[in-house]
């Protein structure tokens, strides 16, 4: 198992960004819109065989061509503000059938990113993932940020749109980061090393279908940005919330009435986006998410987080 | 990691350009698994080891079927007359690689030159029409040495999205990492034969096996089992002639509708349960 390098070149003071699939691929979509855009190069990749059982097999004439795996790499870029590594990983290694990564591979995966970050000299690793919230999907999603030292608290709470655990209505700072997006986290905490976990808000009712979510990317960018002050072009980004707007609103319009209404209600919600100027208590809030709790639960939805 | 802490190899006979024969647990009429039983029954193979489970499956309690509680197994037999090493596993859950690359150390320790590996796909085929054998090579120069055994060595595929390659696929490309010749045999099971045996289907990879390398194995039990099989259906047509309809259209490739589909497996497999 190892990893295999394609260029060593010399990075000055690089941060690393790294994100692996999850709800709505939003921190990948965010990953993979940047690096992208700045043309980044490749500059590494893992070994597959350890972590990960083949997904595609190719067969001509009778012969076995080619065994194609999940690829996880790295990339890099020099711009004029900042040295970017990027990660990015088709697949998180699993062990049986779960869905994320945990136990000793997803250990191992991750203490092999952070030895990539820290051959080139990276101080800190951004990882990037979903944050299911009482969205209303027109809403722009904010941006929950999560630090692995309390020295950047100061920090995160400066970025437009972004909000630390303890903004989040009824978390009081607590949570979980499922995946190799939150255990990389930990580990560069045991090297002391500084990163942050950058989930972008993806709608409560849209967390157990398989769309990607790119409004939530959108603002994980936006965030992304201000942090290392570079520039880059987000047309595509753009074009692809605005696409998947569309796109989720027609969805929308075929749900029955009943559906609706209570969908509906989460635009009251919606702290970040109070298109209809008018406030609610507290008290008000909690009801409307009970009572959409309630609908869902009655209607055989999905409880998970 | 120690590749080869997880093998317990207790006997090594002498081989000279052995063939690995492997059949994975799990598959349309649990073929793989008949086939090799009775490759190792016939030609006398004895148990020479075992890759241990803990690695390799959850092993977090067993499961239940036909109301036997199951444990995964991965034996190893072996008949040094025949040259012959016969692998049965279920397929592992977790470090497939490590595991793969455990078995093709036991091929290379014994001297293994050619592997296959078995396996079943579903068909629209009928019980009544003949098996046929499809390849799949890690090597072009293999063509020509299976030619001879009346096998389709010309198949096109690609993975489709949402699905994985089997395990034998990844074997394939393992076994080519180290320089080793392996073929996929794979038999169409009639769809409606599915969760019930297909001797036919077994007999059409024994057979193959009897010719290219000389076994000497009696068939008979075998044909006794298809003969057995198709005076039980043929009892179901003469209660039904309907299914018997539904049977012919499919030989004759006109084609049955979904509901039609499910109807015959539906009664097939019910009348050859009573049966039993």
């Amino acid at each position: 198992m190892g990893i295999r390098y394609i260029k060593e070149p010399d990075l000055i003071d690089p941060v690393m960004l790294a994100s692996w699939p999850g709800i709505g691929n939003v921190g990948l979509i965010a990953v993979e819109a940047m690096r992208k855009s700045l043309r980044s190069e490749q500059l590494a990749y893992i070994e597959p065989w350890d972590y990960f059982y083949p997904n595609k097999a190719i067969i001509r004439k009778g012969e076995l061509i080619e065994l194609g795996f999940p690829a996880s790499d790295f990339y890099f870029q020099r711009t004029d503000k900042r040295d970017i590594i990027f990660f990015t990983g088709e697949e998180q290694p699993t062990e049986g059938s779960r869905l994320y990564a945990e136990g000793s591979k997803a250990f191992s995966m991750a203490n092999i990113v952070l030895d990539v970050a820290q051959k080139f000299g990276c101080k800190r690793i951004y990882t990037s993932g979903a944050a299911v919230a009482p969205l209303h999907h027109t809403a722009r999603s904010r941006v929950w940020a999560v630090p692995n030292s309390e020295t950047m608290l100061e920090e995160l709470k400066k970025y437009d749109n972004t909000i630390l655990m303890s903004g989040v209505e009824g978390r009081e700072g607590q949570g979980t980061i499922t995946g190799l997006n939150g255990l990389i986290l930990g580990v560069a905490r045991r090297r002391g090393m500084e990163a942050v976990c950058l989930m972008g808000e993806i709608p409560v009712y849209l967390q157990g279908f398989p769309f990607p979510y790119p409004k939530g990317s959108k603002s994980v960018l936006e965030v992304l940005i201000a942090a290392l002050g570079i520039w880059m072009d987000m047309d595509s980004v753009n074009q692809l919330a605005e696409e998947s707007e569309k796109e989720l609103t027609g969805l929308y319009e075929k749900l029955p009435q009943e559906v609706k209404d209570q969908l509906d209600r989460l635009k009251q919600v919606t702290v970040a986006a109070p298109e209809s100027g008018e406030t609610i208590t507290e008290e008000d809030k909690r009801k409307i998410l009970d009572d959409i709790d309630r609908f869902f639960k009655s209607q055989g939805g999905d409880e998970q987080h | 990691m120690n590749g080869t802490s997880a093998l317990n190899l207790f006997d090594k006979p002498n081989f000279q350009d052995a063939t690995l024969i492997v059949g994975w647990a799990e598959d349309a009429s649990n073929l793989s698994i008949r086939t090799t039983n009775y490759l190792i029954q016939d030609l006398g193979c004895t148990e020479i080891g075992e890759i241990m489970p803990q690695e390799f499956f959850p092993l977090a309690g067993v499961s239940v079927e036909n109301d036997v509680a199951q444990f995964p197994r991965s034996k190893l037999y072996a008949s040094s007359r025949h040259n012959l090493v016969v692998f049965q596993s279920n397929i592992p859950r977790m470090e497939w690689y490590r595991f793969l690359n455990i078995l093709l150390d036991v091929a290379q320790e014994c001297s293994v030159r050619e592997i296959y590996t078995l396996g079943a796909m579903v068909s629209a085929s009928t019980h009544t029409m003949p098996r046929q054998l499809i390849t799949v090579m890690n090597s072009g120069a293999l063509k020509a040495e299976l030619e001879p055994f009346n096998v389709m060595a010309d198949t096109d595929y690609e993975t489709p999205p949402g699905q994985k390659p089997t395990m034998s696929s990844y074997l394939l490309w393992l076994a080519r990492q180290r320089g080793i010749d392996a073929v996929n045999l794979w038999v169409p099971v009639p769809y409606y034969l599915v969760p019930v045996d297909d001797p036919r289907a077994c007999k059409r990879l024994v057979y193959f096996f009897n010719s290219k390398y000389d076994l000497g194995i009696d068939f008979i039990p075998l044909d006794s089992e298809i003969a057995e099989q198709n005076r039980r259906i043929a009892g179901l047509f003469d209660r039904s002639p309907d299914i018997e309809a539904l049977v012919r259209r499919l030989e004759t490739g006109e084609g049955i509708d979904g509901a039609e589909s499910d109807k015959l497996a539906r009664e097939i497999l019910e009348y050859l349960k009573k049966q039993d």
